[in-house]
């Protein structure tokens, strides 16, 4: 090889190690941390967090940036008035059944110096009440009658029936925003815009910086008046590709990530960097095979093989949901006992998932005249008709796809033919809204309030796309949900019709994997939202 | 020329609007639209849904759907994102440069580096060197983009630790740092990207001009040159170079909009926020307003490309005259 390449080559040995950027790594100032996420937060804004804003990056940064009245306590018990621990709120009281009164700390501030009022929270139940400006939030705080001042620093919420979560309603669903700033503006997110670009709030940290499809920067708000945090400053960094989140990690130039994404390599990668820890957290996130009750093609008609609730049995029994956990999730997942994530509270005490049975599962089938008449190895009824089926799957997400795989061959055990049908995710939903599937492969982000339930599991539920219907199953859940203490007695009632029923197969409660640099000592994440205990973090080690 | 120069221009923009109405007729055909895919794993009310379907015009037939889109294209509002939230030409001119700077970068390497080497295999024609680089650039050519990415972000990131994996600028560097520092920055995040694509794209450039160069060098011309005794080095680059290189112009058009749009791998694995990955993630999300303005810019770059290809032999190659 001639001399010129020689010294070429020579150049970028000897100069590569020079051209790492004066500023290296985020350990430089061990009071920052750079928390790397695969979205971008768009609009941090609580009330305008809705539609297609309505996701987690939003929510993590207005998490920062703004406080809710009080927040739900580590038990992640939403009903009931004791499980849940002061923020803006200093303490509550209930009136009656149906008025819950707040005061608000005197010493808290806006970022802007403003005094913190009960005109704030009046102006912000305001907005979120308002459905043509934010529909889901609209409807999610419908049992609110009205929301009074009286005086500066206290407020008053008055409900339109007695239930367990009112002060989960009150509370949760919206952060405060400030009044004298956005007050004289149209409610449209648009006349918000400088707003956006550039949020005030009350939270323990303050808004810096946007740099576009890059990141955001936070500053400690050294006059929270809940205590100044130890980490001064917060860059949540954008890297969509998982592989470029775990690269950033290993190498130094972030200190912590969410949720590491199959499949579990990635986590082992993580795990054998010495300079990283992981820490799990009760994720929202719930896998199921739903089966439809409607025959796709003629949703009038029921489904030819679905509809019967001894084959939906045998189907979930034929089933072995521990390995097809512990093959695609490791330890970081559960069986779940009906739809129920691994942060609702109404998961303690339940009953476990049934085993794998195949005998109970190959009997049910041959009662209900499905036998492999031909020795082909797929059932068949009396009419001739296989007992085959589709499995529709979102090409989006390898977790799913690989269970899929497991689960057409343990079906297969019991002679059942299962195709999988793998859309691309904008195809999938259209189709699993329009009821167009045999089994779909759901997964479902769950509310932290088991009220939610009736979203996807009540006969009138708007996500109910399996048209599983139950009216005792409806009462029971309703009777919960309007339960004016946390029974979970009432709750177990409801999974257990559900069970019963099998309107799908619950396949997984996923426990999320985060990572972070081990200079953080003590650290606590939290399942609804991950990093909003990052002020309480005692501060790093150099 | 100039007739023909007018009439060039008329076909460019006649091929942009047949372009921009089959991208609006596709992405309005493709099954899924952006409201289905807010539903994964949440679903929404019905008056949700509508609420959503009124706020980006879904209600509207698709007729006026597309009339309020070229409305549009005249008077510079592309409307807003749907994922982002934010304006169209706002997302569009906050990551264009991050594009044009990975892809200017990735076009400087890929012919500076593509046509010098391609000068020397010619000139070494058959010698080992020769031999060697062509199977280089082969292997290179034949390299997956994602999978260098992947590679090269693993060795110089991670285990050499030379250069950042990932990103356009050290976060943590601030704002009002001395613009060499952050000028040095950004260069040391730009070296992975721009190599990874220069590495798959460099094969081509050296091909083309190793052969180009090839034909020239047995010109009688040439051998005149060197009887007058003209250093080779001279022969080489004054005279059989400048006429050997429009070969190579027809290949800068080719890669022009290649760069700036098809990295959508690079741009995702080194984390960079150009166009690529913001057109990939909108595509994918149904993202109507944010595709077609990436669909515009694109094909705004492939026809201007194409144009000052055309327009560059015109002006640069005496032997090629347009009427």
């Amino acid at each position: 090889m001639p001399r010129t390449t020689h010294l070429v080559l020579a150049a970028v040995l000897v100069g590569g190690p020079a051209v790492r950027p004066p500023v290296a790594s985020a350990q430089r100032d061990p009071a920052n941390i750079v928390i790397v996420t695969g979205q971008q937060a768009t609009t941090p804004v609580p009330t305008l967090i809705e539609g297609s804003q309505n996701t987690l990056a939003n929510q993590d940064v207005a998490d920062q940036l703004f406080l809710r009245l009080v927040g739900i306590g580590p038990g992640m018990v939403t009903a009931g008035d004791r499980g849940f621990v002061p923020l803006l709120a200093q303490s509550w009281m209930r009136r009656d059944s149906v008025t819950l009164v707040f005061d608000i700390d005197p010493r808290a501030r806006w970022h802007d110096g403003a005094p913190i009022t009960s005109r704030d929270v009046v102006f912000t139940m305001g907005r979120a009440r308002d459905s043509t400006i934010a529909p889901r939030l609209a409807n999610v705080t419908r049992r609110i009658a009205s929301v009074e001042a009286e005086g500066d620093h206290r407020v008053v919420f008055r409900f339109r029936q007695v239930y367990a979560e009112q002060l989960y309603d009150a509370s949760f669903h919206t952060a405060i925003l400030p009044a004298h700033l956005l007050e004289g503006l149209p409610a449209t997110e648009q006349a918000w815009a400088p707003f956006v670009a550039r949020p005030v709030g009350s939270g323990p940290y303050r808004w810096v910086r946007r740099q576009e499809g890059e990141f955001i920067e936070l500053a400690a708000n050294d006059d929270f008046f809940l205590g100044a945090p130890a980490i001064k400053r917060v860059i949540v960094r954008v890297a969509v590709n998982a592989d470029a989140r775990i690269n950033l990690l290993l190498a130094g130039d972030a200190d912590a990530t969410e949720n590491i994404p199959p499949p579990l390599t990635n986590i082992e990668r993580v795990e054998s960097a010495g300079h990283l820890k992981l820490v799990t957290v009760p994720s929202s996130n719930l896998g199921y095979l739903l089966f439809n009750y409607r025959d796709p093609s003629h949703r009038d008609r029921p489904h030819r093989i679905l509809a019967d609730r001894e084959v939906r049995r045998a189907l979930i029994l034929a089933l072995d949901r521990q390995l097809l956990v512990r093959a695609v999730l490791g330890p970081y997942g559960e069986v779940p006992y009906g739809p129920v994530s691994s942060q609702l509270w109404i998961r303690h005490g339940a009953p476990k998932a049934a085993p794998q049975d195949l005998a109970t599962a190959r009997r049910l089938l041959a009662g209900r005249g499905w036998v492999d008449r031909d020795h082909d190895g797929v059932r068949e009824n009396r009419r001739g008709e296989r007992l085959a089926l589709n499995l529709t799957v979102p090409s989006s997400s390898q977790q799913r796809m690989q269970m899929a795989a497991i689960i057409q061959e343990q079906l297969r055990q019991v002679g059942v033919r299962l195709d999988v049908v793998r859309l691309e995710p904008a195809v999938w939903t259209e189709r699993r809204s329009a009821g167009n599937f045999d089994i779909d492969f759901s997964a479902s982000t769950q509310d932290p309030s088991p009220s939610g339930l009736a979203f996807s599991w009540t006969c009138d539920g708007p996500g109910n796309a399996g048209r599983y219907c139950d009216r005792g199953a409806d009462s029971l859940l309703f009777r919960a949900i309007a339960s004016p203490t946390a029974d979970r007695r009432l709750w177990h009632d409801f999974l257990r019709r559900v069970e019963e029923a099998a309107p799908a197969a619950f396949l997984y409660s996923q426990l999320y994997v985060f990572s972070v640099d081990r200079r953080f000592p003590e650290v606590t994440l939290r399942p609804v939202s991950a990093w909003s205990s990052l002020w309480r973090w005692p501060a790093p080690r150099s | 020329m100039t007739r023909w120069l007018w009439r060039r221009v008329l076909q460019a923009v006649g091929t942009f609007a047949i372009a921009v109405v089959l991208m609006f007729v596709l992405m309005r055909l493709a099954p899924g639209d952006p409201l289905s895919r807010l539903q994964e794993g949440r679903p929404m009310s019905p008056a949700e849904v509508e609420h959503l379907r009124r706020l980006y015009r879904l209600d509207q037939p698709i007729s006026a759907q597309f009339a309020e889109f070229v409305g549009g294209v005249f008077t510079g509002d592309l409307g807003t994102s749907i994922e982002h939230g934010l304006p169209v030409t706002t997302l569009l001119a906050s990551r264009l440069p991050a594009t044009l700077l990975l892809g200017g970068a990735a076009i400087l390497l890929n012919f500076t580096l593509g046509l010098w080497l391609g000068v020397r295999q010619a000139v070494r024609r058959g010698s080992r060197e020769d031999r060697t680089l062509t199977l280089l650039s082969l292997a290179g050519y034949a390299t997956p983009s994602f999978w260098l990415a992947l590679v090269l972000a693993w060795l110089v990131g991670i285990r050499l630790g030379w250069l950042p994996v990932a990103g356009m600028r050290d976060p943590l560097l601030a704002p009002d740092a001395p613009w060499l520092a952050r000028a040095l920055d950004m260069a040391a995040h730009l070296v992975l990207p721009a190599l990874t694509l220069s590495i798959v794209t460099i094969a081509g450039t050296m091909r083309y001009q190793r052969n180009a160069l090839l034909e020239v060098l047995r010109l009688p011309y040439i051998g005149t040159a060197r009887a007058k005794g003209i250093p080779e080095i001279s022969v080489v680059w004054r005279h059989a170079w400048r006429n050997a290189v429009f070969p190579v112009i027809t290949l800068f058009g080719l890669w022009l909009p290649l760069l700036v749009t098809g990295s959508v791998f690079v741009e995702m694995v080194f984390a960079w926020p150009g166009l690529g990955s913001l057109a990939a993630t909108a595509a994918s999300s149904r993202d109507y307003p944010l595709v077609m303005g990436a669909a515009l810019l694109a094909a705004g770059l492939v026809v201007t490309a194409s144009l000052l290809t055309d327009l560059a032999y015109a002006l640069l190659d005496p032997r090629v005259r347009y009427s």
